[in-house]
């Protein structure tokens, strides 16, 4: 029985020792040998993502990251951020339990990259949008420890003194339309200016920001300077609307009961 | 070193740093108040001062032996040292990641100090820096003996070496002034990935030159491995780092992927990077180092093939072990538990192959330090790989995922596997290299191994009991059917094991650097001695015919 | 070179191959790799045709069980609400006394409360809910809106200057910034806001008499004529000596100065109204154990 069962598999190693005891003299043979051998699971396991229709839901509510929090996203990468914190709530009782509905795929198609972390240094921010206030965020990336002693966070108090470069947010966006996202030419050629708009809502620049992202876009001093457009204002922006971008979770998703 | 190359080579490498300067030079000026820009000034004044170096050796008199005589060793020697000081950095840096998640006040006031932007200078330096380094400066050796042939060149190692450390230096300087695109060992940005590309080019046509040359008309196991490492870690570079830049003259580029798609490409990446830079590579050192120190023969020539092919095709599938339970497709996730389980076997026969060929030679483990690395390391490379499928498997991940105990798996791949089998071999390497009688001393190198050892240990018990633990605290429930603890209570739990692990982690640390004091005053003060047999031959060899299996 | 020998230690013959010293055992693959190379292969077999596993063009073998993550989670977060409903109905519908004197529900509460409020509240209320400069205090029997059962609940509901569409709303104006007051106007009201909890002060009594004056001119409206606060805007007592910014110089002045506006996230959406009501308990009782 136990012999029956292995015999294809020996005869096949047999044949393919005599094959590859021929095949070992020529580099290049080698060489072929392993790229096909090493090409077959990635294409099978990559290309259907793009090609199957559910693996990304459909969510008609979605809408883009503005300028301002396109730009806090940035931050968030140049400071490595992900390497403590995930944005991904797996299909677990425990996940949704602690963070919320479970993340959808649709949430980040337009993150380019996807953030969802391998480490859970911190908890995950999937859904941190709106769970804290802007003035929390702020001191809390000033000074976590101020906040939380148990805390093991770094400091970046400093990004409420770095003014917030604007100049390559057109740039930006034009460079994520190219990979997918769709911005229009009017958000491409009001980035900066939105950018600006969103963190000061007094400022005449806030009008176009509702016009250009939807009425719900979160217009706020985020920083709490009404003086000068931070870094800050990016991160915190960013932080807000994380999770916020469709509904569709919280729509499709059986709650954890009214009760 | 300059001086064995020929007056023609000299001017070539000029050429060729002029033109790197060059590029350097355009980067300063486009990127001008950008990272980008300073990292252009950083290659203009490395390739700059290459320039001078080789211009004022220019007319040096040329080397009058008959270079085809004898290996080229001078790239070799180069490589294994920047292997010892990227060892040094990358670890003192592990060490200080490691410290700042113990006490997070343990850094300067500065943006460039934080865990997110040290922490991938910790892992590339380690990965790409130290282990890098070390795959290309044994290849270069390998290579050359088992095919009983000098190297194909002698300006294409250096670009290949030197090449490769730049890239390492703009990785890691580019952490630092926060210049990443976040996919976890590929963060470089766009100009870095394409520079690599050419390196990588140049790398393989080195590689497949010099094993047309050689004398001996099979390729020896260790050159199959080397192969598939050079060849797959391109295609998986390629294709993960595809990306827009915002703009010519800055760092910043978007991926071409986006969420799922984006996840999945980044793991197969990732997994994969695992598979063919910290796994292949270093199995191809395995199998020349440990048969050459034991001096016994590989045990199984078959079992060789089995583990080869398995290990070049199981893996590929792997990756989406790191995405169970996300929002990536469940197929996928099946796909990569499943490869991940069936991978177990080629990753423990070429485990078992190794340790098999020690039989016979046990003695030799005992006594001797070198070997007892190349040992452990096989140990720890079948333990990590067990563990790996373990882990891979769904409700077994479900566990791990997010914790330290893939920290803890990492570590013990990294630390006991790659970085073991990379000491002994270099301890096996520099005598031979360097022509000497001996190492500086055996008494060092028992040291290193047992602080190595212990180490490692230390830093992976830590990790699977804050793993572990912490993975058990989020999914505890109380009797009310609701979550018993709080993310802070976690945080509480895991302090002592970021202490130990830190101790851990300096043990090994501690043995990095003397290991490279060792290597140093093993150059510097121990006796010359010439090495039997260590220079091209041509081949008497007839094919035998086919083997069959006894 | 290539002459196959036997090595003398193990009897197994080399595939006659030498490189550079090292030879190669031509061995047989031992038995126990095909054993479990055909053990792993069929528990994968079997694991494909029973789980969604292979990709086809558009769609991909759903497998025989018919089961995926998301119904199998969806699922098991209804059976936990099942099996919770049996306290979580009565937490959200029944009133704060009756659920004080059942003991069962009350163990439920302090199973539950303690978890959720570390990972909901203590970011800004602390751990001990002892709060800290900018968010209060939780057991110092202070109250901006109320400490009665309800009225927290409702607080929770809807949180304090929320994006909800009932929330709470409140606002310490800026009486400097706006130009109200001038800056010595500022400082004499702080001396005497300070003198009514009984905080030391350098004003000598006719300040503390301008100061009073100020007070009721510009404050009264919401702290009230005493300075007891007001909870229907949710404008704070000022005679207690417990603050929420602080009741030195440098604090007092900036809030007057400057304003206040602090903002209470709501929990509607991220919390049952049971958690919420176990919540509310909790922090009831916080308070009365630290002897408010
Ligand atoms: C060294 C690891 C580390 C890094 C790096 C880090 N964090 Fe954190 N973060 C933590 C820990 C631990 C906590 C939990 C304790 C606390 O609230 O401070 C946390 C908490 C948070 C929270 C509150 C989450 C919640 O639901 O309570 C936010 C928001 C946050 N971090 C954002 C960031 C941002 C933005 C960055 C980068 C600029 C960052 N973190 C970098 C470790 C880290
Ligand atoms: C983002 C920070 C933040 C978080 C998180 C938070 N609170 Fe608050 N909370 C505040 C602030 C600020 C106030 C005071 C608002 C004001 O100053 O008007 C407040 C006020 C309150 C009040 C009203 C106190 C009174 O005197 O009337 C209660 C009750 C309360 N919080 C309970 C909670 C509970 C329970 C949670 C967790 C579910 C929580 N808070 C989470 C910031 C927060
Ligand atoms: C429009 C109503 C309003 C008026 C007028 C007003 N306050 Fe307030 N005050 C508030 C509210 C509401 C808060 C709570 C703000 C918060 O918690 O965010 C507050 C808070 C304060 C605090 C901080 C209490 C603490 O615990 O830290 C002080 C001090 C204070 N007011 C003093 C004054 C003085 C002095 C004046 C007159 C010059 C004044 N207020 C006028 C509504 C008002
Ligand atoms: C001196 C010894 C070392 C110390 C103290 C050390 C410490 C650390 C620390 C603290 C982290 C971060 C873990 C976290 O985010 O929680 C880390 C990550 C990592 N280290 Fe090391 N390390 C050491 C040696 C090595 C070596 C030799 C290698 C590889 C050859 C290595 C490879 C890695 C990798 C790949 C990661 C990322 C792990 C992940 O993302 O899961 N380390 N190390
Ligand atoms: C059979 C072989 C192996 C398998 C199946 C395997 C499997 C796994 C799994 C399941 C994870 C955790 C993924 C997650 O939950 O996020 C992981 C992480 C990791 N493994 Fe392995 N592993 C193997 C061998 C190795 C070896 C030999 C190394 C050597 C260094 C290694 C290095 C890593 C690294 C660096 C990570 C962390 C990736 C990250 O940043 O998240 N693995 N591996
Ligand atoms: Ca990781
Ligand atoms: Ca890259
Ligand atoms: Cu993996």
């Amino acid at each position: 029985m136990f012999r029956t069962l292995l015999g294809p598999f020996a005869r096949f190693f047999e044949f393919h020792a005599k094959t590859h005891y021929r095949a070992e003299r020529h580099s290049m043979a080698l060489a072929g040998g392993i790229l096909l051998a090493a090409s077959i699971g990635g294409f099978i396991e990559i290309a259907p993502l793009f090609t199957i229709d559910d693996t990304v839901e459909a969510a008609p509510d979605m809408r883009l990251y503005t300028p301002l929090e396109q730009a806090g996203r940035d931050i968030y990468i140049r400071e490595g951020c992900y390497a403590c914190h995930s944005q991904m709530i797996r299909t677990l009782q425990d996940d949704v339990d602690r963070y919320g509905p479970y993340s959808l795929a649709a949430e980040s198609k337009y993150d380019h990259p996807m953030l969802w972390g391998s480490k859970r240094t911190g908890p995950d921010l999937a859904r941190v949008g709106e769970k804290y206030s802007d003035d929390w965020q702020v001191r809390h990336l000033a000074d976590p420890r101020a906040l939380v002693p148990e805390s093991v966070m770094p400091q970046y108090a400093f990004l409420l003194d770095t003014p917030l470069e604007t100049e390559s947010l057109p740039g930006r966006l034009a460079a994520l339309r190219a990979v997918g996202v769709p911005y229009s030419d009017a958000q491409i050629a009001n980035a900066a200016s939105d950018a600006f708009g969103q963190a000061m809502p007094d400022s005449d620049r806030a009008g176009g920001v509702l016009d250009r992202y939807g009425e719900e876009t979160n217009l706020r001093i985020f920083d709490g300077r009404r003086d000068r457009l931070t870094e800050m204002d990016a991160l915190v922006a960013y932080l807000q609307i994380l999770g916020g971008l469709t509904d569709l979770a919280a729509r499709t998703q059986p709650a954890r009961g009214e009760n | 070193m300059i001086k064995r190359l020929t007056i023609a080579e000299r001017q070539t490498a000029m050429l060729l740093s002029v033109l790197i300067a060059l590029a350097g030079f355009a980067m300063a000026v486009i990127g001008r108040g950008d990272p980008m820009g300073v990292h252009g000034w950083i290659v203009l004044i490395l390739a700059g001062a290459l320039f001078f170096a080789l211009a004022s050796a220019l007319y040096e008199p040329e080397p009058t032996e008959d270079r085809a005589v004898s290996y080229y060793d001078d790239p070799t020697k180069v490589g294994i040292l920047l292997t010892l000081v990227w060892a040094v950095a990358g670890m003192g840096m592990g060490v200080w990641v490691a410290a700042q998640l113990a006490w997070p006040d343990l850094r300067f006031d500065a943006a460039w100090s934080s865990f997110g932007r040290i922490r991938p200078v910790h892992t590339s330096g380690v990965i790409f820096g130290f282990g890098g380094n070390a795959l290309i400066a044994t290849s270069f050796h390998i290579m050359q003996r088992t095919s009983r042939a000098r190297m194909a060149g002698h300006i294409s190692p250096w670009f290949v070496l030197l090449g490769f450390n730049l890239f390492c230096i703009i990785a890691a300087t580019g952490y630092l002034m926060g210049v990443t695109q976040s996919k976890e060992y590929a963060e470089p940005e766009w100009y870095a990935d394409i520079w690599l590309v050419i390196v990588w080019i140049v790398y393989f046509v080195l590689y497949i030159r010099t094993l047309a040359r050689r004398n001996e008309p099979h390729i020896y196991v260790a050159n199959w491995y080397y192969l598939a490492f050079i060849l797959v870690v391109a295609v998986l570079h390629i294709v993960n780092n595809l990306a827009v830049p915002a703009s010519f003259g800055a760092a910043k580029s978007y991926s071409a992927f986006s969420g799922v798609q984006d996840a999945m490409t980044q793991w197969w990446y990732g997994h994969n990077a695992v598979a063919f830079f910290l796994t292949a590579g270093f199995l191809g050192m395995l199998y020349y180092f440990l048969p050459k120190r034991a001096e016994r023969p590989i045990y199984s020539y078959r079992l060789s093939i089995l583990s080869f092919w398995g290990i070049t095709f199981f893996y590929i599938w792997a990756g989406s072990h790191h995405l169970h339970y996300t929002a990536v497709p469940e197929w996928v996730q099946t796909l990569g538990m499943t490869f991940s389980v069936m991978l177990l076997v080629p990753s423990w026969a070429s485990a078992g192959n190794a340790l098999m060929t020690l039989n016979g030679a046990w003695h030799k483990v005992r006594d001797d330090a070198t070997l007892r690395f190349m040992m452990v390391a096989a140990v720890f490379y079948g333990l990590s790989t067990f563990e790996g499928s373990f882990m891979a498997i769904r409700p077994v991940n479900s566990l791990s995922h997010y914790t330290d105990w893939t920290v803890g798996h990492v570590h013990a791949g990294a630390m006991g596997w790659v970085a073991l089998i990379t000491f002994g071999s270099i301890y096996a390497l520099v005598p031979v290299l360097w022509r000497k009688q001996t190492m500086y001393s055996w008494k060092l190198v028992e040291w290193h191994f047992w602080l190595a050892l212990g180490g490692t240990v230390v830093y992976v018990f830590a990790m699977w009991n804050s793993g572990i633990t912490q993975g058990l605290m989020w999914r505890t429930y109380t009797e009310s059917g609701t979550l018993a603890y709080s993310f802070t209570d976690t945080l509480v739990k895991m302090h002592p094991y970021y202490i130990a692990r830190a101790i851990g982690g300096a043990m090994f640390f501690v043995g990095a650097v003397i290991g490279a004091f060792n290597v140093v005053m093993t150059i510097r003060s121990v006796g010359h001695q010439a090495q039997q047999l260590d220079y091209p031959t041509g081949s008497e060899a007839n094919e035998p015919a086919v083997p069959a299996a006894e | 070179m290539s002459v196959k020998e036997r090595d003398p230690l193990t009897g197994h013959q080399t595939t006659g191959h030498e490189w550079n010293g090292i030879t190669e055992l031509n061995t047989r693959v031992p038995r126990a790799v095909w054993f479990f190379i055909a053990v792993t292969h069929i528990w994968a077999l079997v694991y494909w045709v029973l789980m969604p596993a292979w990709p086809l063009v558009t769609t991909y073998t759903k497998g025989l069980l018919g089961y995926d993550d998301r119904t199998r989670v969806e699922r098991q977060l209804m059976a936990a609400n099942a099996q919770r409903a049996d306290w979580t109905q009565a937490l959200a519908t029944l009133p704060a006394e009756d659920i004080r004197q059942d003991p069962a529900l009350m163990a439920r509460v302090a199973q539950t409360a303690p978890a959720l409020f570390g990972d909901n509240c203590a970011a800004c209320h602390g751990t001990n809910a002892a709060g800290g400069p900018g968010f209060p205090s939780l057991v110092d029997d202070a109250w901006l809106w109320g400490g009665d059962t309800a009225t927290i609940m409702e607080t929770l509901r809807v949180g304090i200057n929320a994006p909800h569409p009932d929330s709470r709303s409140s606002q310490m104006l800026a009486f400097g910034e706006t130009g109200i007051l001038t800056r010595p106007q500022i400082r004499t009201v702080v001396n005497y806001v300070q003198s009514l909890s009984g905080r030391e002060t350098q004003a000598d009594a006719q300040q503390l008499a301008e100061g009073a004056t100020i007070f009721a001119e510009n404050c009264a409206s919401c702290h009230g004529e005493n300075a007891m606060g007001n909870q229907d805007i949710g404008a704070p007592n000022l005679t207690d000596d417990f603050w929420i910014y602080g009741g030195d110089d440098a604090a007092m002045f900036t809030t007057i100065d400057l304003g206040r506006q602090g903002w209470m996230p709501a929990w509607e959406g991220r919390l049952t109204t049971a958690e919420r009501m176990a919540l509310t308990i909790y922090i009831q009782d916080l308070g009365a154990e630290q002897g408010k």
